[in-house]
């Protein structure tokens, strides 16, 4: 209650604490939630299990839509319509199933209901699988089209939404009660969502269809002198790095380093186009590791040699690293935590890293093996991000819904910890002084020599037969 | 002093520790995608493999159209549950066992004709019809290939065989491919990859010659490799598991290790040093993409001239008429190569082939004739002398 008071939202007032002590907690969940990957896996989205929807556009934007929508109720909506009162007494599986289901619903409700059923109907016709297949398509691509469509609207709102509450701290409206906050977020990035659509992935679609449709969209797009593509892949990449970076930021970095400006406006607008910086550094890095390992792309050919599919292959390894994120903030205790913040940061950026890299290596090595996929790197109609983010969401689930069940369960904050979390938003740890100042040089001149030592390294890994 | 002095080591490792992370991120942005960075890639040196040369090559499209109506395949696809899914258990034929879609098994189809391959196909086919979805709109891709050489003298090859049995039989018939087979004259079959279309009609095949040397991919999956068993073959199976696999003097068969719908893997294309002309490259569904296996045989093979003359073949860009940006990047730079004669047909796509007419590339239009349904296409038919 003392956190209703305070203005705190569920999951910032409740503490989760290990059952059982050590390692077991994770390694429970982590086995639990391979299990339930690999059922849901196999009854929605494998290519030889129950529904199929892996077909891909269709799986991808239904996973897309949950992550969205999970989001949204926990984060922007802060739960609303369900009370805190029942979301601290009710049993985790009974608030992972009802709240999930709440997410199914609204997530068919939204695709079918909203995109496919009025704005394709009484807006932009790509929308509509109907008034494609009316056109002249087969069912199969009036699907996929639409599909595809509506999914990158899902892309851009999963970094605009979490954005908004992570890096602008709500505001202007942290004041407002819930559902009137939740709204007004949801409504605000919405409207944004579609600007960038707009100016990023209309044109994509623009040119799906023959001839390309010039006066609804500028063609061919204006990116592509500069991203050597007119694939809206370009966008896709450094889209999903804000998404990855957004939880970076919230997760592993503890919102370090702009939660030390002092002054609130200034704060959340470095951060919210700090986390765009620092994602525009993540993606051209990992387009060129791309031309560094297998070559320099050479536009109009196919697979992994194409710039379309390297930048999309930017946005997908992304992802394999916020596997890495959320398995290290959400089960490993955010570890290490023993260290000044910087420090931390610092060691869970390489760990989570080295996570990812290994999760990525695994896909590509064994996903054909067991998620009816096919092997190798490039299969135009295989995504990663698809596995990949249904992994993330059941990890959601199990944190955010079932308060890490099993393993772990959800107390209510003391009065001290809770004024520990108001204090969390401003940071006091790190201060100027003359010995930061050398760090910093030292720091900045090591991390540039780092990263010459990776591009140095590349070659040889790209050298490796990664795909049996 | 002690406590001055941690606290300044304190402070000191903290700023290293965000400058670290900083300074990763300062080279990722603002280095990667420069023009310095593109600067220090290293120049791959051409191999520029001497493999011969031949006088010309000639091409006769046996059977182009794979399947006869777009509609139909792409509701099997959906019902069955996408691009992902196995071949074999779509439920077509020949390996439809009565079950519908996307219930389909290797097994169950074979067993269901196994006394009737290849001695009579035709009948196989009419027991297949009974018990598989869209019995009616398989068709096929396959090809004559006609090598002269230096000398004069001249070698055939069969590309592929196709997927109906009904289908390709006459198709084979009427370009007199089944005497050939019969007589030995056509050398070696060449299978590109194990599509169903591509590759399914092989006890057609072997009805005629099941002695003929063939050619086949390594990413062959266990149903393929016991498809040709089960089909009567008793010759000699070439596993092409090396990138460049000489096949004669001027004729060069290339591997593509890659992933392809329908839970197939990997694809053989050829090509050719025509003397005095050029590069020319023949493929079956090319799904490594045209400009990859150009840029791969200018990377690896010496060729006259040095220029790329002609390509033919499934050209895999939208086999289903369906479109994607990425294939306009490959419409947009296919001129940049100076193809000097393009033939595509099968899985180009007629949206592609109609977008290369109005590029102004070199597209050798065909007669649309025995089903073809464009002349933008090299059709059913037709032929292209290099």
């Amino acid at each position: 209650m003392e956190a209703d008071n305070r203005g705190l939202s569920y999951l910032e007032s409740r503490k989760l604490v290990k059952r059982w002590n050590g390692p077991w907690p994770a390694i429970v969940n982590s086995l639990l939630i391979f299990a339930v990957f690999y059922l849901t896996w196999w009854i929605f989205q494998d290519p030889r299990g129950i529904f199929r929807m892996y077909t891909p556009y269709l799986g991808y934007m239904v996973c897309r839509w949950l992550l969205i929508l999970f989001i949204w109720l926990a984060y922007i909506f802060d739960f609303w319509p369900f009370k805190h009162s029942w979301l601290s007494r009710a049993h985790p599986v009974v608030k992972g199933t009802v709240l999930t289901a709440f997410c199914v619903a609204a997530m068919i409700l939204l695709t079918k209901g909203f995109f496919m059923g009025v704005l394709g109907r009484y807006g932009i016709a790509y929308f509509s699988p109907d008034r494609l297949k009316d056109m002249g398509l087969t069912e199969f691509y009036a699907e996929e089209y639409a599909a595809e469509a509506i999914m990158m609207f899902a892309a851009i709102a999963s970094w605009l939404s979490p954005s908004w509450v992570v890096a602008c701290e709500n505001a202007p409206w942290q004041k407002l009660a819930q559902p009137t906050r939740g709204i007004t977020i949801a409504v605000v990035t919405f409207f944004l969502g579609t600007i960038v659509y707009f100016v990023t992935m209309h044109s994509h679609m623009a040119i799906l269809f023959y001839p390309w449709q010039q006066y609804t969209a500028i063609t061919p797009p204006y990116w592509e002198g500069f991203a050597n593509t007119v694939s809206g892949n370009f966008h896709i990449a450094w889209i999903m790095s804000c998404t990855v970076i957004v939880w970076v930021y919230e997760g592993i970095w503890e919102r370090y380093p702009f939660n030390l400006i002092q002054t609130d406006w200034l704060r959340r607008t470095a951060a919210f186009f700090g986390i765009i910086a620092v994602a525009l550094c993540l993606c051209f890095f990992l387009y060129y590791a791309q031309d560094l390992a297998w070559g320099e792309s050479i536009r109009g050919t196919r697979r992994e040699m194409a710039p379309d599919w390297r930048w999309l292959h930017v946005g997908e390894s992304a992802i394999f690293w916020l596997v890495g994120v959320l398995f290290l903030n959400f089960f490993c205790g955010n570890y290490p935590t023993q260290f000044s913040r910087p420090v931390n940061v610092l060691l869970r950026t390489l760990i989570s890293a080295a996570i990812g890299m290994a999760v990525y290596f695994l896909y590509y090595r064994y996903a054909h093996l067991i998620l009816g996929t096919q092997k190798g790197l490039s299969h135009p109609q295989q995504f990663p991000m698809i596995p990949m983010i249904w992994l993330i969401n059941i990890f959601l689930v199990n944190v955010w819904f079932m308060d890490g069940w099993p393993g772990w369960k959800a107390v209510p904050k003391t009065a001290a910890e809770l004024d520990a979390t108001e204090a969390e938003i401003v940071g006091h740890d790190v201060a100027w002084t003359p010995s930061l100042a050398k760090g910093l040089v030292v720091g900045t001149t090591a991390g540039v020599a780092v990263y010459f030592g990776i591009l140095a390294v590349l070659p040889w890994v790209g050298s490796l037969q990664m795909v049996k | 002093m002690n406590d001055q002095i941690t606290t300044s080591r304190r402070d000191f490792v903290k700023g290293a520790a965000t400058g670290a992370v900083g300074g990763v991120l300062a080279g990722m942005g603002l280095y990667s995608y420069s023009g310095a960075a593109y600067d220090r890639l290293p120049k791959v040196a051409r191999e520029q493999h001497d493999f011969g040369a031949v006088r010309s090559v000639k091409v006769t499209s046996i059977s182009e159209t794979s399947w006869f109506n777009n509609a139909h395949l792409m509701e099997d696809i959906r019902g069955a549950g996408g691009l992902l899914v196995d071949q074999y258990t779509i439920g077509w034929p020949p390996f439809g066992n009565g079950k519908g879609v996307a219930k389909g098994s290797y097994a169950e189809g074979v067993a269901s004709i196994a006394k009737m391959i290849p001695s009579d196909p035709v009948a196989a086919w009419a027991i297949q019809a009974k018990q598989s979805v869209h019995p009616e709109n398989p068709g096929g891709y396959s090809c004559l290939i006609e090598v002269e050489d230096l000398d004069g003298s001249k070698h055939k090859y069969l590309l592929d065989v196709g997927w109906s049995y009904d289908w390709m039989e006459q198709s084979f018939k009427r370009e007199g491919i089944d005497k050939m087979l019969a007589s030995g004259e056509i050398e070696a079959l060449i299978l590109t990859h194990e599509h169903f279309d591509h590759f399914w009609g092989f006890p057609v095949a072997m009805q005629f010659n099941n002695k003929i040397p063939t050619y086949a991919h390594n990413g062959f999956y266990k149903e393929g490799l016991q498809y040709i068993k089960d089909s009567g073959y008793k010759g000699d199976l070439k596993i092409i598991d090396k990138q460049m696999t000489q096949i004669r003097p001027g004729m060069m068969a290339i591997k593509f290790d890659v992933p392809i719908i329908c839970r197939v893997y990997g694809e053989v294309s050829l090509a050719f040093n025509v003397k005095d002309k050029g590069l020319v490259l023949i493929s079956g569904c090319n799904h490594q993409g045209i400009l990859q296996m150009t840029s791969t045989a200018y990377q690896k093979l010496k060729y006259d001239n040095d220029r790329f003359h002609g390509i033919y073949g499934g050209l895999h860009i939208s086999p289903f008429e369906d479109w994607d940006p990425k294939y306009d990047d490959l419409v947009i730079s296919l001129g940049k190569w100076n193809f000097e004669k393009v033939g595509c047909n099968h899985c180009t796509g007629h949206l592609t082939a109609k977008k290369f007419v109005e590029a102004g590339y070199p597209v050798v239009r065909g007669t649309a004739r025995f089903r073809t349904s464009s002349p933008d296409y090299l059709g059913n038919g037709d032929t292209i002398t290099f």
